[in-house]
């Protein structure tokens, strides 16, 4: 027969496992794509890290030339803010958000795959400086005229930066669209977990910003192959524009940077303290407020051009101190009469408040424009923007990455290891950043290969790289963690932390559908109300559902962590994507009152069931 | 890409024509060999380095306001995070269903640490503006010294209009400007090719070059002394060497200081048989030729077109003296202009010649032979 020839439509493919990376829609898989691929990327911003720090150990050009120089601190700021934190926060984002918000994947999942393979790819298009006549050198900032003057490498820079901003327009449209549209029954914009309404204005910021970049971009790449003038006085355009451009996107880019860290600590702070957030409408609204001002302050990084109306930038970042002061003494007061658990997660979250704290003073005095003018361009500012970025980024994508390590791999990192690696990683930070505050108001200036062995300068700058190599070494401890755990059998439990979130009512790691229930959300806290029997258990607040299921992963599962199938969910690769919300009724019949809530301060009652 | 290393610089000589040399040895008696000049004498620590400009002195006076309120907000957060961390420990034999109080928030809390914070950043603000106000302050008409600084890849000039005087510098210790104390003195900074930022540290104070435009500022230096000062905008690969110095003297002897400096060196006239290269410097990093011959004993005639639209250049040799210092000639070739300059005969053997302002860059050997 005819048919015989043809291949039969439900066969399933024997895929290997390289193939089914490389070609997966899945936010889980794509989520840890992103950030194995971010985690790298830390790994060579760091070694050019070691390298600036070595050669600026002491006085005297020792073993990089300046051209070679230019390259690396070039290089180390891109890497680190466009394929390390960037990416990472995307990962995590993309693993955890659908997750908490109780869908099955991000709202574009092919899209989510193409947003993802352009990082790769424009990692490529950076690095390929090197074999074409030298890699970008003009800095992370590429300041015209100068970018519009130096060689290949700042072409495909731009190049470069054009691929990765359009990778997060890509990315930050898949989670506004997923946010609004795929939350589950229940939960409302005021119960979503901080980290979703992070990665929500985070969102909304990169929709803002990077359009902008892209314009001055391909503004730079006019300016550089055809003439263009836009930032060439000579032919009637203006060097201060491009500065313009650029921090119109460059400061909201630091919120892009640091307001997922601020998401996972208020995370974090009230699972391990037992405690609600404090003031979750108060977060709420700082975390929307600091994105809106982050729109009003760009000139900041240009008071010394002479060229910008001061009071009003002054002003400006002034004001941002308030919601950012609102959200630490709200951490504190959610921490504050807890039951503190000290894990490495908490440790993270804890030593970023201790660290962040000096970033952020930092902003304030930054914003007295006349000690500005004296600071600005020193190493007094390399210490700020680490602070922010080193203790701020890197200790919350850390506190994020022990937190969720269980759940993405069903294993817990190492306790003992961990802890060993925030404390080098503290210190070192400590020890590389802080003597740069110093350096700085002695007048030491940034982004130079050589400095002038003026008293105190040598121990200072030495003191900075032992810190610099302390954070490497902490790296390593780190690297070496992720090993030996995911050499330990998967058997972490679904819930280790004890945490109040969707992400953690389903298995670790999640099946590909992520739910086969979801319990009913009557707060920001789901998995607390169900556990401190707030509500009744998840099961009996399903209705069966019909339609395709995951019989096989399911069968694989111990009965009692399953609830009833939930409908819509079919093969990750099939061509119909599920509609991905589980239907859930608000009215479930066994549905515990609303009434019964515990209120504002009171205790719950023991709970009754616990699992 | 060229890939350049750094090697013991010429200096003092550049220094001894180009300046008064009572003036700058104390300067140069800190040089290390080969490495940048001590230029700061004072200690890093929590405040900012002694201004030496009354501009400098407010903004030093406002610092510390800034300072005690951090240092308050530090101890007061850290400490209450220590506090919480000890006291609120989970016990190790707590009840594990026995719950913390419930807390979701405190209304009067929350008001009290959003106001007291915005209370403070307004009076923050308005100590801003006013310090602001007083360090941005012009004179609609200067009164006093003008100087024009105009800041290239990688040098400065710094000109005098009123006394037709005109310094480049060379060498990595750039160029001086005199500045009398206790005067209004009125800076106007010009960029040629990209952006580039005046900054000494003792004035507390820095403004960008930037090319197409001009940015001014008044200054009155209080304290004589001398001041080192760096570009502080990244302006390319030898952003690293672009320095000045700041000559603060009273006004006797800023005119002594005005004088010597219009006494130039004397012009040579070169002997005919003199050996006569050609040379061209098209950029900021080449020769044109890059290496060079000339034969032993005879006295050697650079012609030199400066190409190059955006910078001064000039030719000097390594140890050419017969002290083993280094020749230099004098003066400068601006942008697209030539100069002929006569060097001292050489024994046979190779040298290293290169310019003088870009002194990392733009380097080549010359062979001297039969």
């Amino acid at each position: 027969m005819a048919t015989t020839t043809l291949a039969p439509r439900a066969r399933t493919y024997d895929r290997s496992r390289v193939y089914e990376w490389l070609t997966t829609t899945d936010h889980k898989k794509i989520g840890v794509l992103y950030i194995s691929t971010a985690f790298l990327m830390f790994l060579v911003g760091g070694v050019y890290a070691l390298l600036i720090r070595s050669e600026l150990a002491i006085p005297g050009l020792q073993f990089l030339e300046f051209e070679t120089y230019n390259q690396i601190f070039t290089l180390h700021g891109t890497v680190m803010i466009f394929l390390f934190v960037m990416p990472m926060w995307t990962g995590l984002a993309n693993y955890i958000v659908p997750l908490q918000v109780g869908a099955a994947d991000m709202a574009f999942p092919r899209i989510n795959a193409l947003s993802y393979w352009m990082i790769p790819l424009g990692a490529l298009l950076l690095f390929s400086g090197y074999g074409l006549g030298g890699a970008a050198n003009a800095g992370w900032t590429g300041y015209a005229p100068l970018s519009a003057r130096e060689g290949i490498g700042i072409d495909l820079w731009v190049a470069s930066l054009v691929l990765l901003g359009t990778s997060s327009i890509l990315g930050a449209i898949n989670f506004i669209a997923t946010i609004f549209k795929m939350r589950a029954p229940g939960l409302t914009l005021m119960r979503m977990p901080l980290f979703v309404w992070n990665t929500l204005v985070t969102s909304v910021l990169l929709l803002f910003a990077v359009p902008v970049l892209t314009a001055g971009l391909v503004m730079l790449f006019i300016d550089r192959n055809y003439g263009g003038g836009f930032f060439d006085p000579a032919l009637g355009g203006n060097p201060i524009l491009w500065q313009h451009i650029f921090w119109f996107f460059g400061h909201p880019e630091v919120y892009i940077l640091i307001l997922p860290a601020f998401g996972v600590v208020s995370e974090v702070l009230p699972v391990f303290s037992r405690k609600p957030l404090f003031g979750y409408k108060a977060f709420v609204f700082a975390t929307a407020s600091i994105g809106a001002l982050g729109f009003s302050v760009w000139a900041h990084h240009m008071f010394t051009t002479g060229a910008v109306y001061l009071p009003f930038f002054s002003f400006f970042t002034f004001l941002i101190a308030v919601p950012t002061g609102i959200k630490f003494f709200n951490w504190l007061a959610t921490m504050w009469g807890g039951q503190i658990r000290l894990s490495t997660p908490m440790l993270f979250a804890m030593g970023f408040i201790a660290l962040f704290l000096i970033g952020g003073l930092d902003g304030a005095f930054l914003a007295v424009v006349p000690f500005d003018f004296h600071v600005q361009d020193t190493y007094w500012v390399v210490s700020h923007l680490h602070y922010v970025l080193v203790a701020g980024s890197v200790f919350g994508i850390f506190a994020g990455l022990y937190y969720w390590f269980p759940k993405m791999f069903g294993r817990l990192l190492s306790e003992k290891l961990g802890k060993v690696h925030w404390a080098l990683l503290f210190i070192g930070t400590n020890l590389a950043f802080f003597p740069q505050h110093l350096l700085g108001l002695d007048g030491m200036i940034r982004r130079i290969a050589d400095y002038a062995p003026n008293p105190g300068w040598t121990e200072l700058n030495f003191l900075s790289t032992v810190g610099a190599f302390m954070i490497g070494a902490s790296t390593l401890v780190f690297m070496w963690n992720v090993f030996v755990t995911m050499r330990t059998p998967a058997d972490a439990p679904d819930d280790p932390w004890d945490a109040n979130t969707l992400e953690w009512a389903t298995t670790s790691p999640p099946p590909p559908y992520n739910f086969d229930a979801l319990p009913p959300v009557r707060s920001e806290r789901p998995l607390f109300d169900l556990k401190y029997g707030a509500v009744e258990p998840r099961a009996a607040a399903y209705p069966a559902a019909a339609g395709e299921t995951h019989e096989e992963t399911r069968a694989d599962a111990p009965e009692e962590v399953l609830g009833e199938p939930v409908e819509g969910h079919r093969d990750e690769e099939g061509e119909d994507r599920p509609e991905a919300t589980p239907q859930v009724s608000e009215e479930a019949p066994d549905a515990r009152p609303r009434e019964t809530r515990p209120t504002r301060d009171e205790i719950p009652p023991p709970p009754e069931e616990r699992r | 890409m060229p890939l350049v290393g750094l090697r013991p610089l010429p200096s003092k000589v550049a220094l001894l024509l180009l300046l008064p040399a009572a003036l700058l040895l104390a300067a140069c008696s800190g040089l290390p060999e080969g490495g940048l000049p001590v230029g700061n004498e004072h200690p890093p620590g929590f405040f900012p380095v002694a201004p030496a400009t009354e501009q400098g002195e407010r903004i030093n006076s406002l610092y510390p306001v800034v300072f005690w309120i951090a240092v308050a907000v530090f101890v007061l957060v850290e400490g209450i995070l220590l506090w919480i961390a000890f006291r609120y420990r989970r016990r190790r034999n707590a009840d594990p269903d026995q719950l913390p109080a419930q807390t979701h928030g405190s209304n009067l809390l929350e008001i009290a640490w959003t106001a007291i914070p915005a209370i403070i950043v307004t009076y923050l603000f308005v100590a801003t503006l006013d310090t602001l106000a007083f360090v941005e302050n012009i004179e609609p008409e200067p009164q006093g010294v003008i100087i024009d600084v105009e800041g290239f890849q990688w040098q400065w000039t710094f000109r005098y209009p009123n006394e037709g005087l005109s310094f480049t510098g060379v060498g990595r210790e750039g160029p001086a400007m005199g500045i009398p104390i206790n005067e209004s003195v009125r800076i106007r900074l010009h960029a040629q090719d990209v952006i580039h930022s005046f900054y000494v540290p003792q004035f507390l104070y820095k403004k960008d070059a930037v090319p197409g435009r001009v940015n001014e500022f008044d200054i009155t230096l209080r304290q004589p002394g001398t001041y080192r000062g760096q570009c502080a905008e990244f302006c390319g690969l030898a952003h690293t060497d672009m320095y000045f110095t700041v000559l603060a003297l009273e006004r006797a002897d800023y005119d002594v200081w005005v004088e010597e400096s219009r006494e130039q060196p004397d012009e040579e006239t070169p002997p005919p048989d003199a050996h006569v290269i050609e040379v061209s410097t098209p950029d900021v990093n080449n020769f044109d030729p890059p290496d060079l011959t000339a034969p032993a004993d005879t006295t050697i005639v650079f012609e030199l077109s400066n190409t190059d639209p955006s910078s001064p250049h000039n030719i000097a040799i390594v140890g050419a003296m017969e002290d083993g210092s280094d020749w230099i000639g004098l003066p400068l070739a601006d942008a697209g202009q030539t100069a002929t300059y006569t060097a001292p005969a050489l024994a046979a053997g190779e040298y290293e010649f290169f310019c003088s302002v870009h002194p990392t860059t733009m380097r080549g050997t010359l062979t001297v032979g039969n």
